[in-house]
């Protein structure tokens, strides 16, 4: 059977499937759909019944680094300054102490315990430990969403998970991003190879440069149809030129989006094209995701179940510490981390960077310790939400929206 | 202009980061694919400006970055992005087809087929009459004995007489034009569309009896080619049938829906061996027709077609080469004048034998003028078939696609400028 025969029999499958189960189950139990695509994936895949062979998943990889590019622009959109500096200034507090402490001790353990279990130099676990770290600080709005959708209240503990959803997938976009500029190595084509600084400059300068310039590109363009073809082409120029030189598309196209909606009048519309083809590239990357997943490094499965636990952990402190370090435990709770633990879509997308990119060191693992944290966590995000939301909302006055919720109904 | 002067940047920027990696081919590919996409958007918006069809500039752009030219897209970046020019035209037959109401093929059946056999009757006599007499100023048959020469001008005259689905729903897009003129080149070019892949494979079949190509290939059987075309009729209204149910069962997600809908046509109609262009057309066709929502497939295709355009006719531009096609073009024109010529007159005796408005009987021969991707497709049948001799035939029809595939989209839209269906 043809690849593309497979490849379609696939989406079609994970769509029904989604359609039919996860429809219904969320409905009944609050589960956020996505890790059914993940799952099938996994299915289809060279590790189960093989029906994606690697040579199938390979010849996809600008599609997945175009995947990659959109939801790093649709991160950045969300940050539209003028929105942000209503909101109150300790919620960024406690997000960014929050999402700082995750990185920093999921990072710390991991590349302990990586050094306990493989025969590794303490410089060399530093960059599967960072980028188990990225993958751990990011967190889904999603079942926040379901919750106070549900509810049809937001209070201030939304607000703060929302602007902590955000903090956390900046912080993780761009501790990935400069982990790729530090560990990357320059082929020979170029006389003087590029210093790790240079490549973090050339991968933020991507973006920056890019920004400025799809800003005067599209500026004053209100028609939809024609921003699509002027953004599409935008990001993939800026995946494939971060791709090609071995960085992470998510840092560049995640500054051109913020960019692009604090720069341009036509920011609505912008948001708009963005969302348009979002859910498709999602699921195709999940899917893709999913059939990547072939681990060849034997003993991953104690590191990657250590990572869950200490992601579980790490999470629960960091909240519990942030908020008490601001001040904010009365208004929080002690385990408001709980709603923070659901991941989704923009882990898939570190991990999957990862084990796509050529010098990544025990790619494997990290990449099925991001999957499997997405499986677990994906299903039970809006319980666990639920369970920090519902006695507050019942409680607290009603508050504004941050505005920080365009990622709401898919992963991150 | 402002676009124009960021285009130059990017252009800049992407010379200055290509030496920084040797990097993968398919990240490459993304690379200049993106670029490809801009650059023919802005080429698009200055034809505009000028009063041109927008899929000029795209094919501008095309030639202009792919690798006859500057080489921003280099030929295995073209290769390697097959997969999107298929699944474009893809999606442009599914949209053709959708737009084909039973009501309206019912009532201008007739108008349609007589227009048709007329248009293509006279295009291809008068064709291949001219490949006839130009023997001695074409270098490939000027020693060619009679039956390989008379075999090419058959060959020759098969291809040229296809029109272009894709040019056709690209300029209806654009300019939303749904009036006599819209309807009856649509229908003419859908119909002519089933009709020159029969007529091509009799003509290969009548071109091998009388001059065999040298050691090469088995005859197509007449079992093939009537399964090629029923097949499709049946593979593609099974697929409209399952379309139509998802319609009525599921309905979300339609702009994916449709990626996959015509995805999974193309690859099912390759595994059946039948027409892919006319199984999507089919698909097309049931499901607007069944289906009570198939309105809202087609509004779906149709807000995502302005992409699909552009990255088809980008392409389609990039595969122009420049080089083969220059040297040829004091032959091309005039073969072009005289196919223009012959489409009016089959066109306009069509019109009067079908009754036919008068605006149609003046204007619908502009519409049929473009040519684009079958007839690319049924060049390459050639080639491989008869060798150099076939290599040479295809370039002249290179050149003259080429030709007609920039002029035919710009009268087109004076069509209908002048028939009042679009703005001038």
């Amino acid at each position: 059977m043809s690849a593309t025969l497979i490849v379609v029999l696939v989406v079609i499958g994970a769509y029904l499937a989604a359609h039919v189960a996860f429809e219904w189950l969320a409905r009944r139990f609050m589960v956020v759909s996505g890790a059914e695509y993940l799952l099938l994936g996994v299915l289809l895949g060279p590790e189960v019944t093989g029906l994606i062979s690697p040579r199938t998943v390979g010849g996809f990889a600008p599609l997945m680094m175009l995947a990659l590019g959109w939801i790093g622009a649709v991160i950045g959109a969300q940050f539209f300054i003028p929105a942000l500096v209503r909101i109150r200034g300790m919620l960024f507090q406690v997000a960014f102490t929050e999402a700082v402490l995750s990185l920093v001790l999921v990072s710390t353990i991991m590349g302990a315990i990586l050094l306990w279990l493989f025969p590794l130099t303490p410089g060399a676990a530093v960059v599967p430990a960072v980028a188990l770290g990225a993958i751990a600080t990011a967190s889904a709005p999603s079942g926040i969403a379901v919750v106070s959708q549900s509810l049809g209240r937001r209070g201030r503990v939304v607000q703060q998970l929302e602007v902590a959803t955000a903090v956390d997938a900046a912080v993780a976009i761009v501790a990935f991003g400069l982990l790729l500029s530090i560990v990357h190595v320059t082929p020979d084509v170029v006389p003087r190879a590029p210093t790790a600084t240079e490549w973090a400059v050339i991968g933020v300068g991507i973006g920056v440069v890019g920004g400025a310039l799809f800003h005067l590109f599209l500026w004053g363009e209100r028609q939809i149809d024609r921003l699509f073809i002027a953004l599409a082409g935008a990001i993939i120029l800026a995946s494939g030129a971060a791709a090609y030189l071995g960085l992470s598309p998510l840092l560049p196209t995640m500054l051109i989006g913020a960019i692009l909606v604090n720069t341009s009048s036509n920011r609505g519309e912008i948001k708009e094209v963005l969302g348009r083809v979002e859910r498709p590239l999602y699921f195709v990357l999940l899917i893709f995701a999913g059939a990547a997943w072939q681990p060849e490094v034997a003993g991953w499965v104690l590191p990657v179940l250590l990572f869950l636990v200490v992601r579980l952990l790490t999470k629960l402190s960091a909240a519990w510490v942030a908020a008490a370090a601001c001040g904010a435990l009365g208004e929080l709770g002690a385990g408001w981390g709980r709603a923070l633990l659901g991941q989704g879509g923009l882990a898939v997308a570190i991990a999957l960077n990862y084990r796509l990119h050529e010098d990544a060191l025990y790619a494997d693992i990290v990449f099925t310790a991001g999957l499997l944290s997405v499986l677990l966590t994906d299903l039970l995000s809006a319980r666990a939400a639920g369970a920090v939301l519902l006695p507050r909302l019942r409680r607290n006055p009603p508050v504004t929206s941050t505005g920080l919720s365009s990622l709401e109904g898919e992963g991150d | 202009m402002r676009r124009l002067l960021i285009l130059g940047l990017l252009f800049g920027g992407m010379v200055l980061i290509l030496p920084l990696a040797s990097g993968g081919q398919g990240s490459r590919t993304l690379l200049t694919f993106g670029f490809l996409i801009l650059a023919a958007y802005t080429v698009g918006e200055i034809a505009a400006s000028l009063g041109l069809p927008k899929i000029v500039g795209y094919l501008v752009a095309g030639v202009l970055f792919g690798p006859s030219v500057l080489a921003t897209v280099r030929p295995e970046g073209v290769a390697r992005l097959a997969p999107v020019s298929d699944l474009a035209i893809a999606l442009i037959a599914f949209l053709a087809g959708a737009e084909l109401k039973w009501d309206e093929v019912r009532e201008r059946g007739v108008l349609l087929l007589r227009i048709m056999t007329a248009e293509l009757a006279i295009t291809f006599i008068a064709l291949a009459a001219t490949v006839w007499f130009l023997q001695d100023a074409l270098p490939f048959l000027r020693d060619a004995p009679p039956a390989s020469v008379a075999a090419a001008a058959i060959l020759f005259a098969a291809i040229a007489i296809v029109h272009s689905p894709a040019v056709t729903m690209a300029l209806l897009t654009e300019t939303g034009a749904r009036g006599p003129v819209a309807k009856t080149t649509l229908g003419v070019v859908l119909l002519a569309d089933v009709a020159v892949v029969l007529f091509f494979s009799a003509a290969m079949a009548v071109a091998r009896a009388i001059a065999p190509p040298e050691g090469v290939v088995a005859t197509a059987s007449v079992g093939l080619i009537i399964w090629e075309i029923l097949g499709a009729l049946v593979v593609g209204g099974l697929l409209g049938v399952a379309v139509a149910a998802y319609l009525r069962f599921v309905g979300r997600e339609l702009l994916l829906f449709a990626v996959l809908v015509a995805f999974f046509g193309l690859e099912i109609a390759r595994l059946a061996h039948v027409e892919v262009l006319l199984t999507l057309l089919m698909a097309g066709f049931i499901t607007e027709n069944v289906s009570p929502h198939g309105d809202d497939l087609r509004e779906a295709l149709e807000r995502s077609a302005a992409p699909i355009f552009v990255v088809f006719f980008a392409l389609s531009g990039a595969k122009i080469h420049l080089p083969d096609i220059i040297p040829l073009l004091p032959l091309v024109v005039p073969i072009a004048a005289v196919r223009a010529g012959a489409i009016w007159a089959g066109t306009r005796l069509g019109a009067r034998w079908g009754g036919a408005e008068p605006a149609e009987r003046r204007l619908v021969w502009m519409g049929l003028v473009s040519q684009a991707g079958v007839a690319i497709g049924l060049a390459a049948i050639v080639a491989e078939a008869y060798g150099a001799l076939g290599e040479q035939i295809r370039n002249l029809l290179l050149a003259l696609i080429a030709v007609n595939e920039t002029i035919g989209p710009i009268l087109f839209r004076r069509a209908l400028a002048r028939g009042g269906e679009a703005e001038a």
